[in-house]
């Protein structure tokens, strides 16, 4: 009985994993409908700046908002320098992303090696939780509830503030948005800059959670643009249900059937893909 | 020689020395120039053969990396455990590689655009997951190491030899593929392409013809992946790695998508980069990198659309400044957009 909660909180707790790296992701590419394959590679420059610094003496949390700012920056050099160029276009915009992700992720193989590391836990994190006869470890637990905290400020952002109604507008119809005073190119550089600065903050709790190795940077891409779909583009609480699902199919996966793991995840995101194209609870069709 | 004009009698020519150069490449250069050149030639009839997807299709595969895996641990499981010799291997490898497309199209009979990328990606992530966990068939993430030649012809077994097969090999795909492509069929899936809502209008199914591009393309993607195992000797779940899927991707939109031997040329262009910049540096990726991001912002409809353009251009100059300058390039490789209901 243990070991089944303990699987399933395993499970929540890699869903909500992906649910930090999916954020950044529903919004550049769910809401902004700019595709992102370096998004993994924002992942990589956030935590491994992290584990730089921390490991250097820096203090922990400082770390952390170096990483942050460090991908969110250079996210929006990206956007400014190349990607704006291609709006609409999503198959130059792939391509773009997919050079930028490979040159990031080169070079960090070039300054790092290959071998994986691991950013520190958080420190007041570190350590087991004791709940009865249940011991799971804290930082697991305490990331489930950042990520369903993640969801609701970033979903609550969006609905209730001005500025995240700006960000509507200047999806839903760039023309109006741009007639009624809305300066799009900046929102659209500014929200481009949270999402990558998203991935960051994952690229560091992710990489206590897992470890990172330039690979690693591929790995959850792939994940979390299974979860932006699968949730329905651009619908925050699609996501997170999308990443809890794939989080809990992905590790009872792995406990029933080893040698079919990723296979049970893949196929049964295709097949949901195949008959619902728009994923759980999206509504608008793409284009 | 009558009824040939000037212009054809130099293509001609053209073609005939390309193609004298292509056989009697192994006597001009060494053995490693010869390896890069097989290695060329299969990935360009794998570019190609995606191409029928893509470019011709109209449907933005990232899943083809499925169908050369498929080829490849045909080849691997074929020979390491009940010692197919090639005539086996490859009917098996192009049945199976065909079916998987097969499975591909329908699945993605209801989808278009990024979602169909998208999906293309998880379907080819499950075989890929195949390739990866059922480690009994396929050696995991070691994959099958030392896979033999012995089952092909003494002549054709190393080496040169193998180059000359290889050759004949892509020269029979791309032309079969050539054949296809200006085919009833092949011109009613580009109809497919131009306008679904058309085509499905005057009676044609267009599902079936989208499910037909699928196969045809999966089949002589998995002939590639056959050759380039016979040419590697061992094969692993690199072969099925995502990354070859867009590779694929890149080799067509750089080559330019809208013209049959776009692809290819772009094959043999990266390829070629490869080994010219990997005798400088070791970070190749990063060159790489720079290739995608410079063919994204510049080269959208591919180095012979460029050149298509040029050429053009060069026509308007020269009829003299009142003749309308020429216009932008339309062939611009886009995702469909998604037909209206």
């Amino acid at each position: 009985m243990l070991t089944w909660l303990t699987h399933s909180v395993n499970g929540l707790a890699y869903g909500s994993l992906l649910f930090l790296v999916a954020s950044g992701l529903t919004i550049t590419f769910g809401l902004m409908r700019t595709v992102n394959l370096a998004h993994g590679a924002f992942y990589l420059i956030g935590g491994y700046l992290a584990y730089d610094l921390a490991t250097d003496g820096t203090d922990y949390w400082l770390a952390l908002l170096a990483g942050v700012v460090a991908a969110a920056i250079g996210g929006m050099i990206v956007e400014r320098a190349f990607l704006h160029r291609l709006a609409g276009r999503e198959l130059p915009q792939i391509v773009l992303t997919l050079g930028v992700a490979y040159i990031i992720g080169d070079q960090i193989l070039a300054n790092y090696g290959g071998d994986p590391v691991a950013p520190p836990t958080p420190p007041g994190l570190e350590g087991p939780v004791t709940i009865g006869d249940w011991i799971f470890p804290k930082f697991r637990l305490v990331m489930i509830g950042v990520a369903i905290g993640l969801a609701l400020v970033v979903g609550a952002l969006l609905k209730y503030t001005p500025t995240g109604a700006k960000v509507r507008a200047a999806v839903d119809d760039e023309e109006i948005a741009r007639a009624v005073g809305i300066r799009v190119p900046l929102v659209f550089l500014l929200v481009f800059g949270c999402g990558t600065g998203l991935a960051a903050f994952a690229g560091v709790w992710g990489g206590a959670f897992t470890s990172l190795a330039p690979e690693s940077g591929f790995e959850v891409l792939l994940l979390a643009l299974i979860v932006v779909v699968v949730g329905g583009l651009g619908s925050i609480g699609g996501a997170l249900t999308a990443a809890f699902i794939v989080g809990l199919v992905d590790q009872y996966g792995k406990v029933w059937f080893p040698e079919w793991a990723l296979f049970t995840l893949y196929a049964s995101v295709a097949a949901l893909l195949a008959v619902r194209p728009s994923g759980l609870f999206g509504k608008a069709v793409f284009r | 020689m009558r009824g040939l004009s000037t212009g054809r009698l130099t293509a001609l020519a053209a073609g005939l020395a390309a193609v004298a150069g292509l056989v009697l490449l192994p006597f001009l250069t060494d053995s490693f120039y010869t390896f890069v050149a097989t290695r060329m030639l299969l990935l360009g009839l794998f570019a190609t053969a995606y191409n029928a997807v893509f470019g011709f299709g109209g449907m933005a595969s990232l899943g083809h990396a499925a169908f050369y895996g498929i080829g490849g641990y045909s080849v691997g499981i074929g020979v390491t455990r009940w010692d197919w010799p090639p005539l086996v291997v490859l009917p098996v490898a192009i049945v199976l590689g065909a079916a998987a497309a097969a499975v591909f199209g329908i699945m993605c009979l209801r989808v278009r655009g990024i979602y169909l990328l998208l999906l293309t990606l998880a379907l080819a992530q499950a075989i890929a997951g195949l390739a990866f966990y059922q480690t009994e068939w396929t050696g995991g993430d070691n994959g099958i190491p030392s896979i033999s030649r012995d089952g092909l012809p003494s002549a054709v077994r190393e080496g040169d030899g193998f180059y000359w097969l290889s050759l004949g090999v892509v020269a029979v795909c791309v032309a079969l593929l050539w054949m296809y492509q200006r085919s009833p069929l092949g011109m009613s899936v580009v109809g497919v392409r131009e306008s679904e809502a058309r085509m499905s209008a005057t009676g044609y199914r267009t599902g079936r013809l989208r499910i037909i591009a699928f196969t045809v393309s999966g089949a002589f993607a998995a002939v590639a992946g056959v050759m380039e195992v016979y040419l590697q000797g061992s094969v692993s779940t690199a072969n099925m790695h995502w990354q070859i899927s867009a590779e694929v991707l890149v080799f067509a939109i750089l080559g330019g998508a809208r013209h049959f031997l776009g692809p290819f040329l772009g094959a043999v262009m990266v390829t070629g980069l490869e080994v010219w910049v990997s005798t400088y540096t070791d970070r190749w990726m990063t060159v790489l990198g720079i290739v995608y991001i410079a063919t994204a912002l510049f080269l959208a409809d591919g180095v012979l659309g460029r050149a298509g353009w040029a050429v053009r251009r060069a026509k308007d100059l020269r009829a003299g400044p009142a003749a309308a300058p020429a216009a932008a390039p339309k062939d611009r490789t886009e995702l469909p957009a998604e037909a209206p209901a």
